[in-house]
């Protein structure tokens, strides 16, 4: 028997079997590997030149806020000082001219005004409102109410100055005195959820980047005579090629994005 | 020519080494590829984002503190105790359960009612392996599959290092050794609770209820409750819109179909929906499998905010009941069956549901209301002419009421709930006299 000749066909064959499982290995190898990169988000998205920041993927909670209207703006405006204000019940809201208009010209504008808030004479409950500047603009200023739960943008809710020049000239004012908890907390949708929510949506163009990303309380509807409040994120977006930015709305509850026009928000 | 042939036998040698190297790093990972496939089922992690946790779904609905004294139930209006202690044994490391002791109802009910414990109360019983899934913890997943309602724990930090499982039905506890854990925070959350009843556990026909010693004074809830179409629920329960569904209509029912296998039939007068799968004819094999199914087809037609919880589950039945719940407190709406009831069958699976769901709540015009203690509502039921003996359970729960109204608020009125000749009624429907303390 040539056993010489056995060997080389046994080689051959164990060459082309290493050759066949090599190369079964290495196409398993890239079913993983793309499997990877399908569900990284965050690396589709760098590659698209979009920039999130660091995206915060902890477990956070909410609840249902209520409120009622109280027309308590309506009993208190007369203690205003310096202004022109008019009462709109119909809205429970305060639309005020300053007699002597406010000067905010430079970058310490923020504090001028948080200065000019402390006065019960100049703004009613002043301390319950934070500067937003995600809701505010160049002719706008807009200061969301905060309640023990957290910070409410919505109109119902806050206070928005009307910048002319370097002058505040007016503002409008809502306020809730308080709201309450309609039911035990829930877990929202995280930071990290939110934006892959967005992407995947097409929500989030390429070579942007989110300039805010903030959870807060947000109409839902009235019922029962009350206003019930549900927590939404607000991502705004700046599109890096024309620097117009754009403000989404998700509901942290559900993670549903809010296709409403973003005038619920503010009078911005 | 001899130096050729010893070349050739040592790549043959490489050659043969090479190949079962190879053969072995493919196996290895065409089997990690399997595996991950089973992980799918058995990791807590791996649900959709968009569903209601699991968590959630099969969650203690009732937290009972002694804190030395008295053995109170516990909630917070704000918290979810229940749920946020669940929550916190994620953390803990539990071992395999061993048994302590079984069938002695005396011992139980001295282990029930331990002094200076908490204990978290399901609705109904679990297992084992199904806690373990839930906790996401691998030992209890592996662990032989006991049964329990009850995890008690003592409120003495260190001192015992065990929590314990108590099953309702065979008067048995386990007790499972724990690492990493702590009752103080669980302490902290009891201590803030809002609400609390001093309660007995006592023992009745469908074993052990939690009995209200005193008048107990209860909120009343409204909320938006809403409808969808049933479109919205054929594309989730037929997998795909592509498919070729054939519609019938007779009166107020409507008849969707696809083949002989998919039927589901909606009810549009009373809101009652009828799903039957008969291509799902195998029954579920273990009861974590039990109340996986029944999650996953809990979690097709209920959206991801949801106030649903696992009632009842029995397992020799296959048939699994769910309810919303408020506060702890289960809600009783118009149907018989609760708001879910899923049955698994050789002949196929049933899944009745109702077409409304408190969706957003409101601020509630009712006032408070103060029930009577359990004694006196057993008490009534025997004094209207039922023995002791027909009263199956008993329950504190929400009743729907004021549902016509124009804005789709409907307000839940809490009164007590009494399962007789396999019905549930309100105390009042059953003996005309009513469950308000006077």
């Amino acid at each position: 028997m040539d056993f010489r000749r056995i060997e080389i066909i046994f080689l051959v064959v164990f060459v082309s079997l290493d050759v066949f499982l090599l190369l079964s290995f290495r196409s398993s190898q890239h079913f993983f590997n793309s499997g990877s990169t399908v569900t990284s988000t965050s690396v589709e998205m760098k590659k698209r030149n979009i920039s999130t920041g660091k995206l915060d993927s902890d477990q956070q909670y909410g609840y249902y806020l209520g409120a009622k209207p109280s027309g308590v703006l309506g009993q208190n405006y007369n203690k205003l000082k310096n202004q022109s204000v008019t009462y709109i019940a119909n809205d429970d809201k305060i639309s005020s001219n300053l007699i002597s208009p406010l000067n905010v010209n430079g970058k310490k504008k923020v504090s001028v005004i948080d200065n000019f808030m402390k006065k019960d004479s100049n703004i009613l409950f002043g301390e319950k409102y934070t500067y937003s500047p995600q809701l505010s603009s160049s002719t706008k200023i807009v200061y969301a109410q905060n309640v023990s739960s957290g910070a409410i943008f919505d109109k119902t809710a806050q206070l928005v100055f009307t910048v002319s020049g370097d002058k505040i000239v007016s503002y409008t004012q809502t306020y809730i005195p308080s709201a309450s908890v309609l039911h035990e907390k829930s877990v929202l949708k995280s930071e990290k959820d939110v934006v892959d929510n967005l992407y995947t949506n097409s929500e989030i163009p390429n070579n942007s980047k989110i300039t805010y990303i903030n959870l807060a309380y947000t109409k839902l509807l009235e019922a029962n005579d009350n206003t019930i409040y549900i927590p939404v994120w607000f991502v705004t977006i700046k599109n890096t090629d024309n620097d117009i930015s754009s403000t989404k709305q998700v509901n942290a509850f559900t993670g549903a994005i809010i296709k409403d026009d973003s005038s619920s928000i503010g009078d911005n | 020519m001899r130096f050729s042939r010893r070349v050739v036998q040592i790549l043959l040698i490489i050659a043969v080494v090479t190949s079962i190297v190879l053969s072995f790093f493919v196996w290895s990972n065409t089997a990690r590829y399997q595996l991950g496939k089973d992980i799918d089922l058995t990791e807590s992690s791996s649900y959709d984002k968009d569903n209601i946790p699991i968590d959630q779904i099969i969650s203690p609905t009732q937290v009972i503190w002694h804190d030395g004294k008295n053995q109170k139930l516990i909630y917070n209006s704000k918290e979810n105790i229940s749920y946020t202690i669940q929550e916190s044994m994620k953390k803990w490391k539990i071992q395999a359960p061993e048994l302590v002791f079984k069938k002695d109802g005396a011992k139980y009910q001295q282990k029930i009612q331990q002094k200076d414990t908490i204990q978290l109360v399901y609705p109904t019983q679990i297992s084992v392996n199904t806690l373990g899934y839930i906790l996401g913890d691998k030992i209890l997943q592996k662990a032989s599959d006991k049964t329990f309602d009850r995890i008690i724990f003592t409120t003495n930090n260190g001192k015992d290092p065990f929590v314990y499982l108590a099953d309702d039905d065979s008067y048995t506890v386990y007790r499972a050794k724990v690492g990493n854990a702590s009752s103080l925070p669980v302490l902290d959350l009891a201590k803030k609770s809002n609400i609390n009843y001093d309660v007995q556990l006592n023992t009745m026909k469908q074993g052990i209820r939690t009995f209200f010693r005193e008048p107990i004074s209860m909120q009343s809830y409204s909320y938006v409750i809403t409808s969808k179409n049933d479109s919205e629920y054929t594309s989730p329960l037929f997998s795909s819109s592509k498919y070729d569904i054939s519609t019938s209509q007779n009166g107020d029912n409507y008849i969707y179909a696809y083949g002989d296998s998919l039927r589901l039939e909606s009810d549009h007068s009373t809101g009652e929906l009828t799903f039957n799968d008969y291509s799902d004819n195998s029954v579920p094999k273990n009861r974590l499998d039990f109340f996986l199914r029944g999650y996953n087809k809990v979690t097709k037609i209920e959206s991801s905010v949801s106030n649903l919880r696992l009632f009842r589950g029995n397992y020799k039945q296959k048939s699994l009941i769910y309810r919303e719940y408020v506060e702890g407190f289960p809600i009783f709406n118009k149907t018989t069956f609760g708001s879910v009831k899923i049955n698994f069958s050789r002949d196929g699976s049933t899944e009745m549901f109702i077409n409304r769901v408190l969706e957003v709540p409101v601020p509630s015009d009712q006032q408070k209301t103060e029930l009577k203690p359990t004694s006196d509502i057993l008490t009534g039921l025997v004094n209207s002419g039922y023995l002791a003996n027909d009263i199956e359970d008993i329950e504190v729960g929400y009743q729907w009421k004021n549902e016509e109204n124009a804005d789709n608020v409907v307000d839940l009125v809490p009164t007590y709930y009494v399962k007789m000749q396999g019905k549930w009624k309100t105390y009042s429907e059953w003996t005309n006299l009513s469950a308000l303390e006077e």
